[in-house]
């Protein structure tokens, strides 16, 4: 499968959800899609187009968004493909893939803790190597490691 | 019979490292469990936000202390990529040779701990002074044996000093030996097979589906092995086997490992030889300033140079002792990565445990443990 064809495919059956197949060096695509559709999506691409490993879920701050990815391997076509979604910083939500690919439950626990997307329908959404009650998401931009006053650990007690 | 929820960890003989297994027990058969990260972790991933590429090698060190230079490679292969630079091929042999000695010394360790876990003593004994040939390898041509810091962004830092290459192969004969000897040791032994054979069991298709790789898959049957699969480096030059196994349970792992290390001494054979026939730079010759060789930038220059620099991403998956690690790198232009996702395969093999561990004894939970072969370091980053 190339680049285009996996465009031609997403846009014809998902339209304006698909907002752009980028691409991507070492990588079929980077498949932009909006995080309304992305249930749908991630079935699409397990059940239709055959990734039936999910790699990787990460989140990205880029201060005014964040941004979550999701890269996928698939056996047939022996490529990774990358799914990106632009979330609001002020509700960073979208829906989880763990009844999709059930790997995704400790990605998605981690993408929480670190950067703090919340993930809709996942099962046991919990820090996973912060302390629970932990005040900040470390891997947002407006978490200084360099400010050690403001380092002081928060923890709610019981 | 009232059920209960025991603690194994974050101090107990069968982690191998900190971390807390929760189980759910009802007698002596599990019930569920509920892995807990987290005690090691240091925000690798953060700390990288704030450092020079050339800088971050001495992190991905420490990320998995027994595999320091497959993960060196993983971070090298993607920040190259976010960078726009070659290697030259010299470099890229070196690199491999030094991966695969670091897989056998890793799987190696991983014999000497697990096995001592289901009670055979001499085989730790044994396994630790054969790892020890290989750390005095790495000695000589790195100048650490844990802690390396010899990849760079652009190649490595140094050539093999002379006759290196010699004591490689005498040191890979003798290993050859010692595996044959390794196996016997196990495979003979009563209590081995009584302690091992069709615990932990995971098909292909469930593992797939919980994101476990590595040894542990491949002992399911699947030939998934990402230096076939997607050759990164030069191992698309290189022949060897896919180790595989049938049985899916703790044995099986115990089989492809050490079919690994066989594999693995072929793939170093093979560098050695191109290595004697090709000599050459190590190191990429129009690198930017600010990534010369041997030492990261310091002090002003890094920002005098700032507006010259590239942008870009990385990706690169690789296939690391313990299953399939990755990094992804985004590059904004800055002197540091604007963020680096590293994925590990520890994490998820150990989380996977939720799937493979209900329904066996609690007595066996130190040898399904430790046929995953956990490295905290990696796990919790």
């Amino acid at each position: 499968m190339k680049t285009n064809e996996l465009a031609a495919r997403l846009t014809s059956k998902f339209g304006e959800g698909i907002l752009g197949v980028d691409e991507f060096p070492g990588l079929l695509g980077r498949v932009r899609f909006d995080a309304a559709i992305a249930s749908k999506l991630f079935h699409t691409f397990r059940d239709d187009l055959g990734f039936a490993h999910l790699t990787m879920v990460g989140a990205i701050d880029w201060i005014d968004h964040r941004e979550v990815f999701y890269t996928l391997w698939s056996d047939a076509d022996r490529v990774y493909v990358m799914l990106s979604a632009n979330l609001p910083s002020d509700a960073p939500t979208i829906a989880s893939a763990v009844p999709v690919w059930p790997s995704a439950n400790a990605h998605e626990r981690e993408a929480w803790d670190l950067v703090g997307i919340r993930f809709e329908g996942h099962p046991d959404l919990r820090r996973i190597f912060m302390p629970e009650g932990y005040a900040y998401h470390p891997l947002l931009r407006s978490f200084k490691i360099h400010e050690p006053e403001d380092l002081e650990v928060k923890v709610r007690s019981e | 019979m009232s059920e209960m929820w025991v603690n194994m960890g974050p101090q107990h003989p069968m982690t191998h490292g900190l971390w807390n297994l929760r189980v759910r027990i009802e007698g002596e058969v599990i019930k569920d469990v509920e892995p807990e990260m987290g005690y090691l972790h240091r925000g690798i991933e953060k700390i990288s936000e704030d450092r020079h590429y050339n800088e971050i090698i001495t992190l991905m060190d420490r990320t998995c202390y027994v595999a320091g230079l497959a993960w060196e490679q993983l971070f090298i292969v993607a920040a190259e990529q976010a960078l726009h630079i070659t290697p030259p091929e010299r470099a890229e042999y070196i690199r491999v040779l030094s991966a695969e000695f670091q897989r056998i010394a890793s799987h190696i360790m991983w014999y000497a701990a697990f096995v001592q876990d289901i009670g055979l003593m001499t085989p730790f004994l044994y396994g630790m002074r054969d790892r020890d040939l290989i750390l005095d390898l790495f000695q000589s041509y790195t100048g650490g044996r844990l802690t390396y810091e010899y990849m760079r962004v652009g190649g490595v830092r140094n050539d093999l000093p002379l006759g290196l290459t010699d004591r490689c192969r005498k040191v890979c004969d003798w290993l050859m030996d010692r595996f044959v000897e390794y196996d016997r040791l196990c495979l003979s032994s009563t209590p081995f097979h009584e302690r091992c054979d069709g615990l932990g069991v995971l098909e292909a298709p469930e593992a797939i589906a919980y994101g476990v790789t590595g040894p542990m898959l491949r002992s399911a049957g699947s030939r998934r092995d990402l230096r076939k699969d997607r050759p990164y480096s030069v191992y698309d030059k290189l022949q060897f086997d896919v180790a595989t196994a049938t049985t899916a349970d703790v044995t099986g792992r115990y089989l492809v490992r050490m079919e690994e290390m066989r594999q693995a001494v072929r793939i170093i054979r093979q560098c050695l030889d191109w290595l004697d026939d090709h000599p050459g730079p190590v190191m990429a010759a129009q690198l930017p300033r600010w990534l010369g060789a041997p030492y990261a930038p310091v002090g002003n220059e890094a920002y005098l140079l700032k507006r010259n620099y590239p942008t870009g991403v990385g990706f690169s998956m690789v296939e690391e002792p313990h299953g399939e690690a990755g990094a992804y790198i985004v590059n904004d232009g800055g002197e540091h990565p604007y963020r680096v996702k590293f994925r590990s395969p520890v994490l998820i093999n150990i989380w996977a445990s939720k799937r493979y561990l209900p329904g066996y004894r609690v007595a066996d939970i130190p040898p399904i443990m430790g046929s995953v072969d956990v490295c905290v370091g990696e796990c919790d980053r």
